[in-house]
């Protein structure tokens, strides 16, 4: 019940301060907002009626006995256990086990309460970059939606755009006259590391666990005295080859200008 | 009132507490709060509205409409029940208490593990995402929806064959049941004779106190099943997070290419990465080039029916032996349909 509440507090406090969008796609806004109400609605219910029950209707009392069983049940390692658990009320190890429970009842709310309401909410980092592969081909658009792409304009191009033309091999020509203005986060290249990092951004399908990496890589030796790892920059200017010898790309962003910006309201791109 | 209060209570911390530095935080952990988190977050609202179908089905549904409904014969009924998502169109996660409901209501463990399976394939919501993400292509939407409903029968005729289906069941659930069914005739007889006067017997002084008890009752429901499953649903996601952090995918990602290596490595994505089934075919779209459709169809058929956030959903219910045997049924049920559908495609 208070894993409940907590979750749907923090479910409404996330929604009414815009920053439900760090976890779960747009589309599902609405759903898990209305959900969350009338859940809302039925846990204070819930609050209000059980004290009755738990003094007056004997039948229910036996609910609550299962509900207690329930902690067991979400964590136990074997049902034998568990029917031990139950029938030895009673005799020594019960009040023990029973105990051991309620503790690991207690962790995990309170475990969850610090992470739902105490932890302020936060994007994801190069450790998880790290962990995913960067451009592959799951986070980039396939190829007919990257021949659209290479057939309109670049101006309101996202991250996701410019590392979709990249990894479909638009060509230097296409690159040639072409210049970008590009927002993300400072990821390192993992082949070259010293020179090259991506301005980078998390695609996300549905929420955050889907995240899958983005970036345009940027030419700059010696870029991480100025632009620290996981930090904010918008990047702007025209593409080049790439000079870096062990770096896997072969464009790059030349920038004319790269500034340390605030990480955006919209962190991801969908 | 008191939740009201602790309520408050809840979110002068969440506010209090938003403006604090997180640079104490290292980046490893604060990712895996963040993952944790989001699953959490997508799936609390499916499991409400499964915690509430479930109550509804237990309190307003007379057991009589479920009973004439289904089928007498074994496997027609099974089959009906795999096709009950079409109703229900809910993520995997909801269909947990929803199926508790339907025990407690009388149905078979084998009939509720067939719906428990088959509910987040066979479900319109589904079935367009998987159309809109793979079309007709390589049979992966006709594997998907075939293999699905296959695979969950199977696994009901196979638990069917258990001389003792109440052993599946972890001892308070099942005590929970029994519980129910003994209380059942006695408030069965007050719903009837409330549905009996209809609508005016809810607008009379003893319908209206009969509904009263049961709006309670189902209060007091909706409450237990919470206390069941939030728990459950918490520990899983935190070991998805945590598997999420730990485990590189290009190890993964690198076996997708071969045959037989494919099929087996989807399947361990889609059990650690605990996405409802609703989405998950877009998620696997990109991954359409990188590998063999097989692989793809074993990903959204064993990913909708099991993953880790599951698996710990489930074992509220079922005891461990059940889930052991389960994953290995429906684990090699798969197994098998993602190479037929490499050697077909």
């Amino acid at each position: 019940m208070l894993l409940s509440l907590v979750g749907i507090v923090a479910i409404v406090w996330l929604a009414a301060t815009g920053r439900l969008g760090l976890y779960i796609h747009p589309r599902y806004f609405e759903f898990t907002v209305v959900m969350a109400v009338i859940a809302g609605v039925a846990v204070i219910a819930a609050f209000a009626v059980l004290p009755g029950v738990r003094d007056g209707d004997d039948g229910h009392g036996h609910g609550h006995d299962g509900d207690d069983g329930h902690g067991h049940d979400g964590h136990d390692h074997d049902g034998l256990a568990d029917a031990e658990g139950h029938e030895a009320t009673g005799s020594g190890t019960a009040p023990r086990r029973q105990l051991f429970w309620s503790v690991m009842t207690v962790l995990v709310i309170a475990g969850t309460a610090v992470a739902l309401l105490v932890v302020p909410p936060q994007t994801l980092t190069t450790a998880t970059v790290d962990q995913r592969d960067l451009n592959n081909s799951v986070a980039v658009a396939n190829a007919s939606e990257t021949a659209q792409l290479v057939a309109s304009d670049t101006a309101g191009f996202t991250v996701k755009d410019w590392a979709s033309l990249m990894r479909q091999g638009a060509g230097e020509e296409y690159f040639a006259d072409k210049t970008a203005e590009v927002t993300g986060f400072v990821t390192p290249d993992p082949q070259d590391p010293e020179n090259v990092f991506y301005v980078a951004r998390f695609v996300v399908t549905c929420c955050a666990v889907d995240a899958q990496p983005v970036g345009v890589p940027v030419y700059l030796p010696g870029w991480e005295e100025t632009y620290p790892v996981d930090s904010w920059v918008t990047a702007s200017g025209g593409f080049g080859p790439n000079p870096s010898t062990s770096s896997a790309q072969a464009i790059v962003l030349e920038p004319a200008e790269l500034a340390p910006t605030d990480e955006p309201a919209e962190p991801y791109v969908y | 009132m008191v939740a009201a209060v602790l309520a408050a209570v809840l979110l002068v911390l969440r506010i209090v507490s938003s403006g604090w530095d997180t640079a104490v935080i290292p980046d490893r952990l604060s990712d895996f709060v963040t993952l944790s988190i989001s699953v959490v977050i997508e799936s609390l609202p499916f499991v409400f509205l499964g915690i509430l179908l479930s109550v509804v089905v237990r309190f307003w549904v007379p057991d009589t409409v479920i009973h004439r409904l289904l089928p007498r014969r074994r496997v027609l009924r099974r089959a009906a029940l795999s096709l009950l998502g079409v109703l229900l169109p809910v993520c995997e996660c909801g269909n947990v208490p929803l199926a508790r409901g339907l025990m407690m209501k009388g149905l078979s463990v084998p009939e509720a593990m067939t719906f428990l399976l088959a509910a987040p394939i066979l479900n319109p919501v589904t079935i367009v995402t998987t159309y809109q993400a793979f079309g007709w292509d390589d049979g992966i939407l006709v594997g998907r929806i075939v293999g699905g409903f296959v695979i969950a029968n199977l696994v009901g005729w196979l638990f069917s064959l258990h001389p003792r289906p109440d052993d599946l069941l972890t001892p308070g659930f099942s005590a929970a049941c029994k519980h129910e069914a003994a209380h059942a005739g006695h408030s069965h007889a007050a719903a009837g004779a409330g549905a009996r006067r209809g609508l005016a017997g809810v607008f009379s002084p003893a319908g209206r106190a009969a509904q009263k008890v049961k709006l309670r009752g189902a209060v007091v429901a909706f409450s237990e099943e919470t206390s069941a499953m939030l728990p459950a649903l918490v520990v899983g996601s935190a070991i998805a997070g945590a598997i999420q952090v730990g485990l590189s995918r290009d190890i993964l990602l690198a076996l997708g290419s071969n045959p037989i290596w494919s099929v087996l490595a989807l399947m361990i994505l889609a059990f650690v990465i605990a996405i409802c089934s609703n989405v998950d075919a877009f998620f696997i779209l990109s991954f359409g080039g990188t590998f063999l459709p097989g692989g793809i169809v074993a990903f959204l058929v064993f990913g909708a029916m099991l993953d880790i956030k599951m698996v710990t959903l489930l074992r509220t219910t079922f005891t461990t032996a059940t889930l052991v045997r389960l994953l290995i049924v429906v684990g090699l049920a798969s197994l098998a349909l993602g190479f037929g559908v490499n050697l077909l495609a």
